[in-house]
């Protein structure tokens, strides 16, 4: 996966992070759609015993995108985590807001449905992970 | 007919409580919006049915072999939990729709569906975990039942759990051994220092009376109190023997 033009067109910054640092902190408040430009980061989930890494995003991956589906909350529910240095994009959101909004109905159910069952097989795997 | 006219055909399907709707690994390429009542997605895992998920009116299902085009059969099955009535939709209508969407929002989506396949795999994998150890503790009592020949014997031992503090050494008695388990006698004040519970698991080490020597592995089925003041009696279940003491131990029963 590379980060192609079509992605810079919508980026409006870009953000440098040390290894380890946080990026993204589940339970925190926020709605940017990020984009890794270059580095990887840790996809984490709390458990009762500690943190469970998910998955792990390269060049070209996407963060933070479900609040700009969801709507109705805008608590994260992952953490992200630099893994080694990382820069990454912020996405213009209101940008892609509109052009969500535009979809046809059927369209918006079916990412509304994508994103509300990742989030909650996410909930489900941290449950089962701590068990 | 083409696309656009087969987009005014709006097919409704009205199904009961515990009807299946999908089948998986069946082919299909039909998309359902949910607009009355609630359905549950699940998939087969060995021969555990998991449930991924419930939906209900608004949400969509069957999406999966049509947004994933590698995926030809369905990847899960879906029943309905009451009265529910689905809204068929073209899969051609939704395809050029998807298509025709931004493509910056159809490659945010493409990433949100494959981590959706990937976190219902570790999922499934985990519960299949959970339940494999579920399914171990509620057979076990059934294995407990000591059917095998017991000797009678009289031989000391020395004893230590299995986790935790690796220094400990008690002392006991065997008083009746079977391929299976033993039966120990020993002082009340080993409770003291290690707790004796049900299912405390200890390493025995013992001669037996031919002379062999013998290490056990096994887990506390039960403790009773014996006539004599300041002494229990331990039923112990073997957990694991090794090679060489299974034989040694089979050997003496015979003998």
């Amino acid at each position: 996966m590379t980060v192609n033009s079509l992605l810079y067109g919508y980026m409006v910054d870009e953000l440098d992070y040390p290894d380890k640092k946080v990026i993204i902190e589940e339970g925190s408040i926020g709605d940017w759609v990020y984009v890794v430009l270059e580095g990887r980061v840790k996809v984490k989930k709390k458990t009762a015993k500690g943190f469970v890494t998910l998955f792990t995003l390269e060049e070209g991956g996407i963060f933070g995108e479900i609040p700009l589906f969801l709507k109705r909350d805008r608590v994260r529910t992952t953490t992200i985590q630099a893994d080694g240095p990382v820069k990454v994009g912020i996405l213009d959101t209101a940008r892609l807001d509109r052009e969500f909004e535009l979809l046809s109905p059927q369209l918006k159910g079916l990412i509304k449905t994508l994103a509300r069952r990742f989030s909650e097989t996410v909930d489900n795997v941290g449950r089962l992970a701590s068990a | 007919m083409d696309t656009k006219d087969k987009a005014h055909l709006k097919i409704s399907l009205k199904y009961g409580k515990g009807d299946l709707i999908m089948k998986e690994g069946d082919y299909g390429v039909s998309i359902y919006k949910v607009n009355k009542g609630h359905v549950r997605v699940s998939q087969q895992q060995g021969e555990m049915d998991v449930a991924l998920a419930s939906l209900g009116p608004g949400e969509i299902f069957g999406e999966m072999a049509f947004l994933n085009k590698a995926v030809e059969t369905r990847s899960a099955s879906v029943r309905a939990m009451d009265d529910v009535e689905l809204e068929v939709m073209h899969p051609k209508i939704l395809s050029s729709e998807y298509e025709g969407m931004p493509p910056i929002l159809r490659y945010i989506t493409n990433q949100t569906l494959n981590r959706l396949a990937r976190m219902n795999k570790m999922y499934t994998q985990l519960l299949k975990k959970t339940e494999l150890t579920k399914a171990r503790d509620l057979r076990e009592p059934e294995t407990n039942k000591r059917q095998y020949y017991r000797k009678p014997l009289h031989q000391a031992c020395v004893y230590r759990p299995v986790r935790g503090s690796g220094k400990v050494r008690l002392e006991g008695q065997i008083t009746d051994i079977s391929v299976g388990g033993v039966g120990m006698d020993v002082s009340a004040g080993n409770t003291l220092k290690i707790p004796h519970e049900p299912g405390d698991e200890f390493a025995i080490h013992t001669t037996l009376p031919n002379g062999r020597e013998v290490d056990l592995v096994g887990k506390i089925r039960g403790v009773a109190k014996t006539s004599t003041p300041g002494r229990l009696k331990l039923g112990m279940q073997f957990t694991g023997l090794n090679g060489e003491s299974s034989k040694t131990l089979g050997f003496f029963m015979m003998s």
